[in-house]
């Protein structure tokens, strides 16, 4: 292993340690894991009485001797949807705010002259406090992950396959993405700052516009999302009737995606959901169909982040090591 | 006392711009509002249109117009998600900032050091504050009856136009709840960042936390005026829902609605039962505020990381 690697590797154990002794970022962890718990296990329950129902058509058209039984329509990864959402809004307030940590923490010891005065480059302590991070938020990701399966297989009696599992990995991976652009944003603003508590509040402004401003504009401004039920099958319109009538208003829907592409919490949400059957949609599609259909998700979702890294590397060698004044 | 107090902080938020922020960001999100209930309406309309000459080219009957009995005001509908989202997080800061500068800046030292009445500091907190959000609320408030004239076509009645004002006084009430708990967490942390991030997770568990264990509601449903109804014949749900009365955002927005009448007319008594939990958790709030000020070090607020 290089001296580099190995400097790379304590700085990110150190993040690590000092955001498991976080209080503040402990209580953020549990709100979103009792709220995740909660999602999960309302869909679960709801879920198990459908798979009973589909087992007693299924043994009755058996009994009756069927030739042919219609397959389930039940998607099992879709139960995880409330896990996705809470990991998309509060996942980043609990990214930002260990960015924001990642910089206040240092400073507010006056150990980031300590650190710069060791042979530790800028890069390097951007690299290894973003792979503390990474570290983090796997382990966030894969622990929701193995509760909602083991939800869903436990209470909704109806457990993943090799292939279901395949999609969840990477929306898992998504997930983790995610949550380190947001980490990246958190740190940015408040090393962009005199007073960090200052960058803290421009990074949740941030927060506010991409994750809930944004994605609310596209929504509303959806025309079958505009009455209880969706509008189109209120106008006893099928797939292909509300594909003809939207011909004739290319423009507005123009519009409304590109508000909601402006969105990189859009971007994973859509991938997400796209991997956990959310969408009737994508039901039944091959892995690969899966990735080409998203792949322009996939592109800006790699381009924000590739960005945010950038930025951060660019941001901590800027960093001044002589502590600022405070007020 | 109290006025001067509630003076110097009203002095204190425009001094530091954040009047003008609250001021800006609220208009901003007014007129949007307006122009998403315009876009919508007059988007769904083209595609009631082109729907009725499909449906007859395939010899289908047309099927009514589902906005035909739309309420006037339903083009506000957006601020009731507005308001608990974007407001709500104003409202955290205007009470956050309220107090910590006093904290920071040594003020807290200098007023103390004269003879003043810790709870009169606190109620003139209170009242700066809110004397803030009413001025930013009016100016909202015009805004949207701007936006009703112009896609509307006509102003709005006199009966339109209190219904209106009842729900800015409303919003008002709901805001409050909010920079209560900005200035809670002040007085309850130690350091300034620690009280924005308690009062962000405050935030959290009542706009996000709350709805979904009491009403099975997932995050982006809540970001949507026009919610499906979600199930919740669960035995889990059975047992939750008694707490669903001290929700206050769905109260919220379920007095909301029934004030701007975008989900059918309940009676006055129903919609004083909704606001009640609101007013009581301000009280409590306020309370809790006053009896922590007494208590709390001014001297110790120089590090503000």
């Amino acid at each position: 292993m290089s001296e580099s690697t190995a400097r790379v590797k304590a700085l990110a154990a150190h993040e690590y340690r000092a955001a498991v002794r976080s209080r503040i970022l402990l209580i953020l962890l549990g709100i979103l894991v009792t709220t995740t718990a909660v999602s999960v296990y309302v869909a679960a329950v709801d879920h198990r009485s459908k798979v009973a129902d589909y087992a007693a058509y299924r043994a009755a058209a058996q009994a009756s001797g069927l030739a042919r039984i219609a397959p389930s329509t039940l998607a099992p990864l879709s139960l995880l949807r409330g896990a996705l959402e809470y990991l998309e809004i509060i996942g980043a307030v609990v990214a930002i705010t260990l960015g924001y940590l990642t910089v206040s923490r240092e400073r507010a010891n006056r150990t980031l002259t300590l650190i710069r005065s060791r042979p530790v480059t800028a890069g390097e302590l951007a690299s290894g406090s973003l792979l503390g991070a990474v570290g983090v938020f796997t382990t966030l990701v894969a622990a929701t992950t193995l509760v909602g399966v083991v939800c869903v297989g436990l209470i909704g009696n109806d457990w993943i396959n090799a292939a279901q599992g395949c999609k969840l990995l990477l929306a898992a991976i998504a997930a983790i993405i995610y949550l380190s652009a947001f980490y990246c944003v958190g740190a940015i603003a408040s090393a962009n700052t005199r007073v960090a508590a200052n960058g803290l509040m421009i990074a949740l402004g941030i927060w506010l516009l991409v994750v809930l401003i944004l994605p609310q504009l596209g929504d509303t401004l959806d025309a079958d999302n505009q009455i209880p039920g969706g509008l189109f099958k209120a106008l006893t319109l099928d797939r292909a009737g509300e594909t003809e009538i939207l011909k004739h208003f290319s423009t507005y829907e123009n519009v409304r995606i590109s508000i909601e592409e402006a969105s990189f919490a859009k971007h994973y949400e859509r991938f997400a959901f796209a991997m956990t059957e959310v969408q009737d949609k994508y039901r039944g599609f091959s892995l690969g169909r899966l990735l080409g259909e998203k792949r322009n998700d996939i592109g800006w979702m790699i381009f924000y982040s590739f960005a945010l890294v950038a930025g951060l590397r660019w941001r901590f060698r800027r960093q001044p090591t002589i502590p600022q004044e405070t007020t | 006392m109290i006025a001067t107090i509630a003076r110097q902080q009203i002095v204190s938020l425009l001094r530091q711009r954040t009047f003008v922020v609250l001021l800006a960001t609220l208009i901003v999100m007014t007129a949007l509002a307006g122009v998403l209930g315009w876009s919508s309406h007059h988007t769904i309309v083209g595609v009631y249109d082109e729907a009725v000459k499909l449906l007859a080219s395939r010899g289908d009957p047309a099927p009514p117009n589902p906005f035909l009995l739309e309420p006037t005001l339903a083009l506000l509908s957006n601020m009731a998600v507005y308001i608990p989202f974007i407001g709500a997080l104003l409202a955290l800061v205007l009470g956050h900032l309220s107090l910590v500068d006093d904290e920071t800046n040594g003020i807290g030292r200098l007023i103390f050091s004269r003879r003043i009445s810790r709870t009169h500091y606190m109620i003139g907190k209170i009242v700066g504050a809110a004397a803030v959000l009413v001025a930013v609320l009016l100016a909202s408030l015009a805004v949207s009856t701007i936006s009703l004239a112009i896609v509307n076509r006509t102003m709005p009645t006199g009966a339109d136009l209190g219904r209106l004002a009842a729900f800015y006084a409303l919003s008002w009430l709901y805001l409050m709840v909010f920079v209560l708990i900005g200035m809670v967490t002040v007085l309850i942390t130690r350091r300034r960042s620690l009280a924005l991030l308690s009062a962000m997770g405050a935030w959290l568990v009542i706009t996000f936390a709350f709805p979904q264990i009491t009403s099975g509601l997932r995050p982006t449903q809540s970001l949507n005026p026009i919610v499906d109804p979600v199930s919740t014949s669960q035995a889990f749900f059975r047992f939750t829902a008694k707490a669903r009365p001290y929700s206050v955002v769905e109260q919220y927005k379920a007095a909301s609605a029934s004030i701007l009448r975008t989900a059918g007319t309940e009676s006055t008594t129903s919609i004083l039962r909704q606001v009640a939990p609101l007013l009581g958790l301000s009280i409590v709030l306020a309370v809790v505020g006053i009896g922590l000020v007494d208590r709390h070090d001014f001297s110790r607020g120089s590090n503000d990381e």
